[in-house]
């Protein structure tokens, strides 16, 4: 439910500014109704019937299979794979840890889809009827759903507002617990564990890029990354913070600084060893607290209370960390650049800066989304790159790009596993038609690297960053190396699972294979890129559409000229026609 | 853009319904999967008898392959480490055998006061196969300065998936209610880590030692289908070997191995 407010604000984004105020207010009371409406809307799915499963063999079986165990037609093709029912492992979901899913959860994720993976949002098309009914078919696949004891939910009563403390306390558990060790430094999903990854049936899985918050696959909000924290992220390898698990369980926030302080003595004195020792028994019975509720058994008052204390710390702890992955990701998907979006190069009178130099930090990056490049053989079904970011700056002589991409894996030379031949490794190609069309309805190459007319590509590799090959294509598979290669400086840097890559190039050459750039003129660009890691090689790669670039022209200095010089011949001719006026009177 | 999403889209559905239709529709191996009496009744056993033997392989020993160590290189790679599916001793002797009585209605008390524990020691799990009875808690122990997090492939109970920090030295695991295994135990963060575990309901469950040794005691007098299960060399469930044992009196059963067919 707050994913859909989410739409809302969106829309607002988009409204004149005129109304902004009354919009506002309007929304507001249809988010409040929302909210309002959500706490009636936590339903129960009816029985399973026949409703349900003709539904689901029309609509789910095609990925989820008959039986429900995630092996249908098309699962072979699809990474993350469709879930296996059978198992009751759900990874989106609101209640704790080994628990099962509420029937509120099952309807979110049918209505909604799972951003990041092939699974589409239902609501459009099925009915709310339709889709309680699946929920119900759904449930029919797994034992456990037949004990009707309610799962329990995870409280988000004890919510902590986002405030830059509050990430500063979350960043550092982001260490401490170890999430550095998959999602990576700055959360881009490169930790040095994420190549390795499988999930519960053994299939390739990827940590979460933390900043792309948009592919969260039970969405972006604070309370969505909470709970998955709670309650883990059923048959990945996402642990989940079951509190016994966590460091110190047990102890009072102060008890386990100090803990942490005599921890890392070399040596601790005979008082110090006691000391440490009464925090081991604490901790040591709130464990076995918590391995008996896990263990099925009643708690009596007093040990509850001992539990919930315990729990009340990792809860707060874990709210800091949900702060604190919010803060790595913008608030939505950055929009694409199209329209007020388009890549503008800005003049610079001098040279050009370098790779690193600040003035780049004054531009506002281009977002260029790619997808999966599936019209070719082989296709790439699962891409694991999300978008290429551009700024731009010329003078009058050159043109320098800054490419900037997150990839979880620096790849430069690895091993396909199915043929063992071709070496696979990350690269960039950027795509310009060697002749800008003329005019908004003239012809562009085809966006695949070109056709009947020939596209102009620069062609970057991970495994020579600092070397740009032009090539000219007339098709996917018809590229050639450019006889003759323009001087053109690259540099290419991967730091914290994002690559950086610098071009520059004189806006003319004498190449008749080259594109020529001017100034005002806006240029196709296109993209395509690979994660060698990801399989990715020759078609099997991602791509872009047909995206504008202008280099946007300076406005002349002859402005400061001639409309004075106007202004100032009339004012002079005005006088001329009042003194005229006066001496025809007189 | 948005009319070359949707034929994205459209595209990627069609080749969806038309792919598989060529793909082979394999089922996950089978795997192969220890097996439990219905039920168990606990007793004194006063005359019971042991049944004990000697586990080897046979064929060509493949060498033991060394794991590449891609993370925390200090602590993980200090020592070589290998792959432990398969590791065959003098005389090819076959460690890690699990060997059961499979048909055992009722014996001696299942012990719930061991406590098995799994070390975590320059990123390698040992032992490689643990018996863990129903009910009791499993102590992982982390004795290295890295993060670990421990991942419990069960499907009968529920897994476990959860972090042991580099500072949280034993990370107790409720005990389960069901009777499981072999249930693979791994490491997210370091992949190469794996070792296995059974639930066991009842104690006849032993495992081979370097020697393949291995010994079922007081066991009470009677006849027994005597069961076996090894990760490289899989089960007998389909041929359990069969076992009479006398009050009192010792009984030998050796079994000779070979890789399983893939």
């Amino acid at each position: 439910m707050t994913r859909r407010y989410k739409k809302i604000t969106f829309l607002t984004g988009q409204s004149r500014p005129g109304g902004r105020a009354a919009w506002a207010m309007l929304l507001g009371c249809c988010a409040l109704l929302a909210s309002m409406l959500s706490v009636a809307r936590a339903q129960k799915a009816p029985e399973a019937s026949e409703e349900g499963k003709r539904v689901y063999e029309k609509s789910c079986a095609h990925c989820h299979g008959i039986e429900g165990r995630g092996d249908g037609s098309a699962a072979e093709n699809l990474l993350p794979r469709p879930r296996d029912f059978t198992r009751g492992l759900y990874k989106i979901r609101s209640t704790e840890a080994g628990q099962l899913p509420t029937d509120q959860d099952l309807f979110d994720i049918l209505t909604e889809g799972m951003p990041g993976s092939s699974m589409p949002g239902w609501e459009t098309a099925l009915s709310a009827n339709e889709r309680w009914e699946v929920v119900a078919y759904i449930k029919t696949f797994h034992e456990g759903f037949k004990e009707n004891e309610a799962p329990r939910q995870i409280d988000l009563s004890g919510k902590i507002a986002y405030s830059e403390q509050s990430v500063e306390t979350g960043k550092a558990l982001y260490t401490e617990l170890g999430c550095v060790e998959c999602h990576g430094n700055v959360g881009r999903g490169d930790g040095t564990s994420a190549p390795t990854l499988t999930d519960e049936w053994g299939f390739r899985t990827w940590p979460a890029n933390l900043a792309q918050g948009w592919n969260f696959r039970g969405g972006g909000d604070t309370e969505d990354i909470f709970k998955r924290f709670i309650g883990g992220i059923a048959g990945s390898p996402m642990p989940a913070f079951e509190g016994d698990s966590f460091l110190h369980f047990g102890l009072a926030s102060e008890e386990s600084k100090r803990l942490t302080e005599l921890e890392s003595k070399d040596e601790m004195t005979e008082a110090e060893e006691e000391e440490s020792g009464k925090f081991y028994e604490k901790m040591d019975a709130a464990v076995d607290i918590a391995l008996s509720i896990t263990e099925g058994e009643t708690l009596n008052t007093e040990d509850r209370q001992t539990f919930d204390n315990a729990m009340r710390v990792v809860y707060e702890k874990s709210w800091h960390l949900a702060n604190y992955v919010k803060s790595l990701s913008p608030e939505k998907r950055p929009e694409p650049a199209i329209g007020n979006n388009v890549l503008r190069a800005q003049y610079v009178g001098g040279e050009l800066p370098a790779l690193g130099d600040a003035a780049w930090e004054t531009l506002k990056a281009s977002y260029f989304p790619v997808v999966g490049q599936i019209i070719v053989e082989p296709r790439q079904f699962n891409p694991t790159l999300d978008s290429i970011n551009v700024k731009s700056f010329y003078n009058d002589n050159e043109v320098a790009f800054l490419f900037t991409w997150d990839d979880r894996t620096h790849t430069t030379a690895l091993e396909d596993e199915e043929t063992g031949k071709k070496v696979l490794e990350d690269a960039l190609a950027i795509q310009f038609p060697v002749k800008v069309p003329q005019g908004p309805t003239a012809p562009k190459p085809y966006f695949l690297w070109g056709g009947r007319l020939p596209v102009y590509l620069w062609h970057w590799k991970a495994s020579a960053p600092e070397q740009v090959t032009e090539l000219t294509a007339k098709g996917i598979n018809k590229a050639e190396v450019q006889a003759v290669q323009s001087n053109i400086q690259a540099k290419g840097t991967y730091t914290d699972g994002q690559y950086n890559l610098w071009v520059k190039r004189a806006l003319k050459t004498d190449d008749k294979k080259d594109l020529q750039i001017e100034p005002g003129v806006f240029v196709p660009i296109a993209f395509s890129a690979w994660d060698g890691a990801n399989g990715d090689v020759d078609t099997n790669r991602v791509i872009s559409s047909w995206y504008t670039f202008v280099l946007e022209p300076v406005p002349s200095s002859r402005r400061f000229i001639y409309p004075p010089l106007v202004a100032l011949l009339s004012v002079g001719a005005l006088f001329g026609l009042r003194m005229f006026v006066r001496r025809r009177n007189s | 853009m948005k009319t070359y999403m949707l034929a994205c889209v459209a595209l990627l559905l069609a080749c969806c319904y038309v792919l598989p239709i060529f793909a082979d529709h394999h089922e996950a191996g089978e795997m192969q999967m220890l097996q439990f009496p219905e039920s168990y009744k606990g007793m004194a056993v006063s005359n019971g008898g042991t049944i004990s033997g000697t586990v080897t392989f046979e064929g060509d020993v493949p060498e033991m392959k060394i794991l590449e160590i891609t993370k925390d290189e200090t602590v993980c790679a200090a020592t070589e480490k290998h792959d432990e599916s398969l590791v065959v001793g003098e005389g090819n002797a076959l460690k890690n055998t699990i060997v059961y009585l499979v048909d055992i209605s009722q014996g001696k008390v299942l012990d719930k006061a061991v406590k098995p524990e799994i070390d975590q020691k320059g990123c390698k799990f040992t032992p490689h196969v643990q018996i863990v009875p129903v009910g009791v808690r499993l102590t992982m122990l982390n004795n290295d300065k890295v993060n670990h997090n421990v991942h419990i492939f069960s499907s009968v109970n529920k897994p476990v998936n959860k972090q042991q920090t580099k500072n949280r030295k034993k990370l107790r695991l409720a005990g389960v209610k069901k009777a499981e295994g072999p249930v693979q135990v791994k490491c997210d963060i370091h992949g190469w880590m794996s070792a296995w575990l059974a639930y066991v309901p009842h104690p006849y469950f032993a495992v081979t030692d370097e020697m393949g040794k291995f010994t079922l005691e007081d066991v009470p007098p009677g006849t027994y289908q005597l069961g076996y299960w090894h990760e490289a060399c899989g089960t007998n469930s389909e041929s359990p070997a069969t076992v009479t044992v006398e009050a009192g009196g010792t009984v030998t059963q050796d079994f000779t191995l070979s890789m399983k067919k893939m």
